[in-house]
């Protein structure tokens, strides 16, 4: 059973969102605002993890079950990890401002643990707005760099547009089946307008997943924002996003089976372009940000398959991508932003630079990790739905670019460990807090990977 | 006991303690390496020997749920030809360890990715859950990558990506084959024994097994070399180091012939038996075109290198004759091949810690400064051309005789014996430049084999002997588990 304590975890990070935005008045500043933003975030996770009720809340509104558990879970867990990270870094080394930042994370945090929950369009699309709106202005954090704001403007503007594309799909859906309510929708019967609703509808969400073909705000706006905003910017509300098209998938896949079509269409487009424009890129937020395009084709693969296994591969997938992506941003935010600002890092700091290996190496695929097992549930899905060749050939087109994602996650690894010296090598201070957030990242993704077992249980696998 | 999973685990115990061993005693790692790899020969002789050497089924299982959901287990287990390549990969990285005592650079990185190498390669033989199975697969990939890349020659950038791409090239598609295997109607397990019992029952259609085949193919094949998927081995071993190339040539191209014997063949028996004549026709080729390059090689390492290329073909041509000769044959190369090619480059990385040139117009008369190491280098490859008496014979005879009397057209048995031939012609030239002649200048003034350097050859030489002798004490392991697997796969 459930009751409104269920909101106690959003509760634990509404408070310290506004704790954060009164940082100035907290004993230790910003710092001590941004650590008590942090563990509230985390007990959030641990309260979400410990509470297995499942039921709905709001007459259907919200629904609490094992996929939200485990996206809510996740996207606080998350949020903790980049909040305690930023307790001992600075956002970007000219921009000692930490506490809006902090709010700003928590409350998009706010919005992803909703958005895996609601079942409701309007509540659904409260929550993706809620999750991306401070997307926008961490991306522009830094109020002098103009690239910075150049790429917050591009990024609000196409996101913009696409909510309302997405907002106009919900208003057909609405309109042909008079229903909000996701239990309630039934696009069987709706013909054209059905099928035209859905399509507007997921529009909306491929822009915020950063989907091809429209992917292409990604690049710019994270190659002018500050690493460490790129890091959560890129991941949690991607998580979040993720769980929310596999709910509306729920709804909509059984009655429009040629959504399926478009979905790997979107896959395949997504998982080649993203890897292969990632290849040539010498600033790695860019890399990072065609390699998330392709990561999403990768979920929309097994998304397309319109099966529970596909749905649960998505979810665990969409975590299993966004702790380590998340924390090879975060040593990006440290070391510097190009590729060649990573040299001899395994000289300087051994420690991480193991660490950033073992996050590229999930990103590939290597087993035990994370997402070897992410991707074999991925690819395991269209496999198995598959009643034409084209789920297949799709498969091998992801198998093989898979292997070219290990040419550009190699680059990284060869100026880590082979690339001569810099010249003025950057000194990044020792910080325990930071150093604590990367263990973590190194711990989850390796755990993820070897203590699956439960964790399908919660997905629905 | 949980014999397997301490020759397992035990060398990444011995990783995690050289990792974690003071900068300020550099002297250290190798020793803790060595004294952990010894613990894991002892362990694995002990296995050897207690192993019930008549029986056919898997012996030593453990088993443990792992993903229950999708039936993923911890399952172990050694039949008579995996406990052979386990005993041989434990006894050569113990050899690799001591090869490499006089490195120098980052030396705990060194003996720990070593450590790790070790745990895949056991990994692979033991593992009997297909997921398990691919786990330690691509965990090899790992440390040899940066044994390569830290460590090797001056191209080693470029051969270490080489082989990291080329290969997880090869294993994506295993991958693809090992979820349609799974998904297939009548599997649904990871069981590689239940998957090889329900191949050898008829289970899987032609038409599926075909598609498999095709896919696992490519992850083996990649990685055995067959020609033309062979082109990433010869930078590999070139810009390794020794110890790198010992354990590449010795251990990790076996895990592909290993794949075909344990996975392709009992799974996908009649995939088995209509790809038999192209699985032929290639090692064919390889034998013949490895053999032709070596022949025109300057560099003794690409020489040994590209041998293994042509030797690798005996063992697939082996497997390809679906014979108990055949197959008994293949196996005998691959464990020859491992002692006999380790042997090769311990010896050219020896003298090319003396000469720093691996250029055979450089490096002559080898023995009249150094006669041991000239020496040993001719009984070396009297061995690789396959001298009876010595451990190369009785392989790669078996796998011609298995081909001989197997369906496949004799023409690719013909063209494979010529290979026996050039194999001979190439290293008796190579031993008449290399060793013998008058010295060429940088051999000048080298000093002979040390004791270390000698003392880590002798084991190899007892057991090429004692093989090339005795090769029924071989056989004796490994053809329970032959025949009983051709059985269940009808080719008998």
């Amino acid at each position: 059973m459930v009751g409104y304590w269920q909101l106690l975890p959003e509760g634990l990070v509404l408070t310290g969102a506004l704790i954060a935005l009164f940082g100035e008045f907290m004993p230790g500043g910003d710092r001590g605002a941004v650590r008590i933003g942090a563990a509230l975030a985390f007990s959030a996770a641990l309260i979400i993890a410990l509470d297995g009720s499942s039921g709905t809340l709001f007459g259907g509104m919200l629904t609490f079950d094992g996929p939200a558990r485990f996206i809510r879970a996740g996207v606080a867990g998350l949020t903790g990890v980049w909040l305690l990270w930023l307790s001992g870094r600075d956002i970007a080394p000219d921009e000692p401002r930490r506490r809006d930042a902090a709010a700003l994370a928590l409350l998009s945090a706010i919005g992803g643990m909703v958005l895996a929950a609601s079942t409701d369009l309007i509540t659904m699309y409260m929550a993706l707005e809620l999750s991306t709106m401070p997307a926008y202005v961490l991306v522009g954090y830094r109020r002098r760099d103009v690239a910075g704001l150049e790429g917050a403007l591009k990024y609000f503007l196409l996101s913009l547009l696409t909510s309302l594309i997405m907002l106009y799909g919900l208003s057909f859906l609405y309109g042909s089946t008079g229903a909000t309510l996701f239990a309630d929708i039934s696009l069987s019967g709706t013909g054209a307008l059905g099928l035209i609703a859905a399509l507007l509808t997921i529009v909306g969400l491929l822009a915020k997943l950063s989907a091809a073909p429209f992917h292409f705000w990604a690049p710019d706006a994270y190659a002018g924002a500050p690493a460490s905003a790129v890091a959560f910017v890129s991941t949690v509300p991607k998580i979040a996003g993720a769980a929310a098209m596999v709910r509306l998938m729920h709804v909509m896949l059984p009655d429009e089976p040629q959504l399926q079509w478009i979905l790997l269409l979107a896959a395949v487009v997504s998982m080649v372009l993203g890897n292969l424009s990632a290849l040539p890129q010498s600033d790695i937020r860019r890399l990072m940000a065609y390699s998330g395009v392709a990561h999403t084709g990768y979920l929309l693969l097994a998304l397309s398959s319109g099966t529970q296994y596909g749905y649960g591969a998505v979810l665990y997938y969409a975590v299993a991508y966004a702790v380590p992506s998340l924390a090879i941003m975060l040593v990006v935010a440290e070391e510097g932003p190009a590729l060649a600002d990573m040299a001899q890092l395994a000289a300087r700091r051994p420690a991480v630079a193991w660490s950033v290996v073992v996050w590229l190496m999930s990103l590939i695929g290597i087993p035990p990790l994370a997402g070897f097992f992410g991707k074999l549930y991925l690819f395991r899905a269209p496999l198995e739905a598959a009643s034409t060749p084209w789920p297949v050939a799709a498969v091998v087109v992801a198998v093989l670019v898979s292997v070219v994602s290990a040419g550009y996650y190699f680059r990284v690894i060869r100026q880590m460990f082979l690339a001569d010296e810099p010249d003025s090598p950057c000194v990044v201070p020792n910080s325990v807090a930071s150093n604590i957030a990367v263990g973590i990242a190194v711990v989850a993704t390796i755990a993820m990977g070897i203590g699956i077992a439960p964790l399908l249980e919660l997905v629905g696998l | 006991m949980p014999l397997l999973t301490a020759i397992i685990f035990l060398p990444l115990l011995g990783a995690a303690v050289t990792a974690l061993l003071p900068q300020s005693r550099p002297d250290l790692p190798k020793k803790v390496a060595l004294g952990f790899a010894l613990v894991d020969l002892a362990v694995a002789l002990y296995v050897l020997v207690r192993f019930d050497v008549g029986a056919a089924g898997m012996q030593f299982v453990e088993k443990a749920s792992w993903v229950p959901e999708a039936g993923i287990q911890y399952y172990l287990g050694i039949d008579g030809i995996s406990v052979t390549l386990l005993a041989l990969s434990a006894l050569l990285t113990v050899l690799a360890i001591l090869a490499s005592w006089k490195i120098e650079k980052k030396p705990a990185f060194y003996f720990a990715m070593i450590q790790v190498l070790a745990v895949g390669m056991s990994g692979v033989f033991c593992a009997l859950d297909f997921v398990l199975f691919y786990v330690f697969w691509e965990l090899v990939l790992v440390p040899m990558y940066f044994l390569i890349a830290v460590w090797g020659g001056p191209r080693r950038e470029y051969a270490s990506i080489k082989f990291f791409l080329y290969t997880l090239f090869g294993s994506v598609f295993m991958l693809v084959g090992l979820i349609a295997l799974y998904l297939h109607p009548a599997a649904g397990t990871f069981d590689m024994l239940k998957l090889a019992e329900l191949g050898g029952s008829g289970a899987f259609g032609a038409g599926f097994q075909w598609w498999v085949f095709a896919a696992f193919f490519l992850g083996f094949a990649v990685k055995v070399p067959v020609w033309p998927l062979h082109t990433w081995l010869p930078d590999a071993h070139v810009e390794a180091p020794t110890a790198g190339s010992v354990l590449l040539a010795g251990i990790m191209l076996k895990m592909g012939t290993y794949g075909f014997v344990r996975i392709s063949l009992p799974m996908l028996p009649d995939a088995s038996q209509s790809w038999s004549w192209f699985l032929a026709l290639l090692a064919a080729i390889s034998i013949v075109y490895g053999a032709a390059v070596a022949f025109a090689q300057s560099d003794l390492k690409k020489l040994v290198a590209y041998s293994s290329v042509s030797h690798m073909g005996f063992v697939m041509l082996g497997i390809a004759s679906l014979t108990p000769a055949g197959i008994n044959g293949a196996v005998a190369v691959m464990v020859a091949h491992g002692l006999i090619t380790g042997m090769m480059f311990l010896l050219v990385g020896m003298i090319y810690e003396r000469t720093h040139t691996r250029l055979i117009a450089d490096v002559r008369g080898v023995s009249k400064t150094a006669p041991v190491a000239g020496g040993l280098l001719a009984f070396a490859a009297f061995a690789s051309l396959g001298l009876p008496g010595l451990a190369g014979f009785p392989g790669e005879f078996l796998s011609l005789l298995g081909a001989w009397n197997s369906d496949m057209w004799p023409g690719y048995v013909i063209i494979s014996a010529v290979g026996v031939l050039l194999a001979a012609a190439y290293m008796l030239w190579m031993v008449q430049r290399v060793v013998l002649g008058e010295s060429s200048e940088a051999v000048v003034g080298i000093t002979d084999l040390g004791a270390r350097e000698i003392g880590l050859l002798v084991p190899l030489i007892a057991l090429t002997v004692f093989i090339g002798v005795y090769w029924s004490g071989l056989l004796r392991y490994v053809d329970p588990a032959v025949t009983s697997m051709l059985t269940a796969m009808g080719a008998m």
